[in-house]
């Protein structure tokens, strides 16, 4: 029963990405050596009244960095150093740290903490995709709303993720050296998945030697390769906001009997089908989270009236990618809603 | 099994590679065979195009799965069935004239001739539907006609993703003006008992004339609601046995093939609309459960009316689409002497979905 429940959701405003894609990343955290020059930690602080402090606890993505990476110590030790910054920073403001409803340790512990301090909150989210994009996150949480694309500081509210919360406290307040930053690197490019520190400045080019493979064609992708953007040339520099690092397989060749090796596919940058009409089958809208008919846009765009998308509440959209992904007609939805926005 | 495929996998790959190439090189061989060889390419290899935005991973359903899924619900709703009622020889030769002429020779010889578009196994879809909604005596090239018209006249009108009717009801639609009588003649006892080879192979060779629903409207006499949902009646070739139906519907529902909306809002309100009717004093009315059990409409709606692309696009629209559907379904059936109405139904209220469609997003956006 409870697992009918669970595949349900599965589909309906929102992905399960976590159990579509499972990605484990090796325990051990890893290095990555680099003598040029590196991007100093900062943290810009808002000149605006912070009411609220969301911590994002809930990676929804598999190739996010998972809590225990940050966690090590438990979860008593970010919490400490929430408090200190929130006093110094943001004081009077309370905070609210999500949790993914899947870990019910953490929830527990955090629970536990909660009873003791009255600014701290903690709120439990399902491990859906994009639940944590900051217009869902606010929502869900504060019960505000606000647009995409405008920062959320604008209606007092700060979403950090803990390893920001992590860089605050020892740069601004203990004043110690903070210049790494865990990265974490998966995808069917790669030997093995794992968590590298990182000191922003580095080329990308750098992250992936020695642990790509040789043997296939493979593309870069940093934040993901649902929203995230392709990395086309290597001497990008990983900076203090990136949050990942994917390298898939490309596959620009036919596979044969591809039925029954769509495991060897899934991973990859294969469109998995070919180009076809749409064949209005629903996908897009059952699986859109903020509830639009991306099909609308697509039928409005191949009619050549871009301004009619527009009439059909586009600005909603969060550009979250899902409707492209699961369209089986393999319609480039979100790009054609990123042109009806411009 | 895997090491054999393992093994031929690099041959097999080397030939289609070089057969491709082949075909391409040479514009008149690829008028011809091209868009054959895409189709048969298309079946046992995936395409090669990879994703060059956002999102650059992709689900792995696809147009062709879904079309799959389709085609092994309709397999297992119908075609299994219809040869245990009404044998082999019954059933498969008409599937075969369907597929023929519907996806061999119109499709091909349109695909040619029009180069604008690949052989689509939505027109297996297609043909698969023509011989259920006739009875098991109609002739092959009854059959072969109505495939033929179908297939044609999806083309005609835009191809899959742009037809405004359901092409294989309009199929059917033609047949019935140009041949009335065919289309309701015909019906075969079916084969009731532990399968014989003989039975298996030709059915029970016993004509009847009447369906329950020709019967209730003649003679008033119910037929057993078991021995409906069995199929152990007579009627169309495939629209019988309606566990199986039911079943393979529910399947597709599960699958997300099928909106579930639509079969639930349609046999809701035919539930519903048929009890209002029988309310009216004086009149003798099809009662609610013959109504739900008889004719077409199990099929219709699971099969017919779930068509993505002739429906509305909008879920609310679904809605309001399959309850017309239902109303009119019991409408014909009560008070005109046609009397089958799903048909009627599905394709009147196919004609009215763009409308529908503005209607409803009027009001959502208020645009
Ligand atoms: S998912 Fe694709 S094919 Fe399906 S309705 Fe949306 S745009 Fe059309
Ligand atoms: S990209 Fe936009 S329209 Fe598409 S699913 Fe995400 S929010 Fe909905």
């Amino acid at each position: 029963m409870a697992k009918e429940k669970k595949s349900k959701k599965v589909y309906k405003n929102g992905f399960n990405l976590l159990e579509k894609y499972p990605i484990e990343f090796s325990e051990k955290v890893g290095t990555v050596k680099y003598d040029g020059p590196i991007e100093a930690f900062d943290f810009s602080f808002p000149r605006k009244k912070i009411d609220h402090v969301i911590i994002n606890l809930c990676p929804m993505e598999p190739w996010a960095l998972p809590n225990s990476a940050v966690l090590k110590n438990g979860v008593r030790n970010i919490l400490d150093k929430l408090d200190i910054v929130r006093t110094r920073y943001f004081p009077k403001s309370h905070c609210y740290v999500v949790i993914s409803t899947q870990e019910t340790k953490l929830i527990k512990e955090s629970k536990q903490h909660e009873g003791h301090e009255e600014w701290l909150h903690v709120h439990t989210l399902d491990p859906i995709y994009p639940n944590d994009a900051p217009v869902l996150i606010v929502k869900k949480i504060l019960g505000l709303d606000i647009a995409y694309g405008r920062n959320t500081v604008e209606i007092g509210v700060l979403v950090l993720d803990p390893q920001t919360v992590v860089g605050i406290f020892e740069h601004h307040i203990r004043k110690n050296e903070f210049s790494t930053r865990l990265i974490p690197i998966s995808g069917t490019g790669l030997r093995e998945n794992k968590i590298l520190e990182v000191k922003p400045g580095t080329p990308v080019q750098k992250i992936l030697d020695g642990n790509v493979r040789e043997d296939i064609k493979y593309r870069v992708f940093v934040d993901g390769p649902l929203n995230g953007s392709e990395v086309k040339d290597l001497t990008q520099k990983i900076d203090w906001s990136t949050k990942n690092v994917v390298v898939l397989e490309e596959r620009d060749y036919k596979t044969l009997f591809h039925f029954a090796r769509v495991s060897e596919l899934l991973f990859t940058t294969s469109l998995m089908g070919e180009l076809r009409c749409c064949i209005y089958c629903n996908y897009c809208d059952d699986i859109c989270p903020v509830d639009l008919e991306p099909a609308l846009y697509w039928h409005c765009y191949i009619r050549g009236e871009k301004q009619k998308a527009r009439l059909y509440a586009l600005e909603k959209c969060i550009e979250c990618g899902l409707c492209s992904f699961i369209c089986p007609s393999k319609l480039e939805l979100l790009q054609v809603i990123k042109e009806c926005k411009s | 099994m895997k090491k054999t495929i393992k093994k031929i996998e690099p041959i097999l790959n080397k030939t289609l590679n070089k057969t491709e190439s082949f075909i391409q090189s040479r514009p008149k061989v690829n008028f011809l065979f091209g868009a054959l060889f895409e189709a048969f390419d298309g079946l046992i290899r995936s395409s090669k195009d990879t994703a060059k935005t956002q999102p650059f991973i992709r689900n792995q359903m696809d147009a062709k799965q879904y079309m799959g899924g389709i085609l092994v619900a309709l397999f297992l709703g119908w075609v299994v069935p219809a040869i245990y009622f009404f044998g082999f020889l019954c059933v498969v030769p008409k599937l075969i004239v369907s597929f023929v002429v519907g996806v061999f020779i119109v499709d091909v010889i349109w695909v040619i001739l029009a180069r604008e578009e690949r052989i689509n196994e939505g027109g297996f879809v297609t043909c698969l539907f023509i011989p259920a909604f006739l009875p098991p005596q109609a002739p092959l090239w009854l059959i072969g006609v109505g495939a033929g018209v179908s297939i044609l006249f999806r083309n005609i009108t835009g191809g899959v993703g742009m037809n405004l009717l359901n092409p294989a009801l309009f199929g059917r639609l033609i047949l019935t003006i140009s041949f009335p009588t065919m289309v309701v003649s015909g019906w075969q006892e079916p084969f009731i008992g532990f399968p014989t080879l003989q039975s298996l192979t030709y059915g029970v060779d016993a004509v009847t004339h009447a369906t329950p629903l020709i019967a209730y409207k003649e003679t008033g006499e119910v037929t057993s609601y078991i021995s409906l949902l069995f199929g152990a009646n007579t009627g169309s070739l495939g629209e019988t046995c309606r566990v199986a139906l039911i079943i393979a519907g529910i399947w597709l529902c599960k699958k997300r093939i099928a909106n579930w909306r639509i079969p639930v809002a349609y046999l809701g309100s035919v539930f519903i609309f048929a009890a209002l009717f029988s309310l009216i004093p004086g009149e003798t009315m099809v009662p609610p459960m013959l109504q739900l059990l008889s004719g077409g409409l199990i099929f219709g709606a699971f099969f017919m009316a779930t068509d993505p692309i002739t429906t509305t696009y909008s879920q609310t629209g679904k809605w309001i689409f399959s309850i017309g559907c239902g109303l009119i379904t019991v409408v014909i059936r009560n008070f005109t002497p046609i009397p089958e109405g799903v048909m009627y139904a599905i394709l009147l209220m196919n004609l009215v979905g763009v409308p529908i469609q503005s209607i409803v997003l009027k009001l959502k956006y208020r645009v």
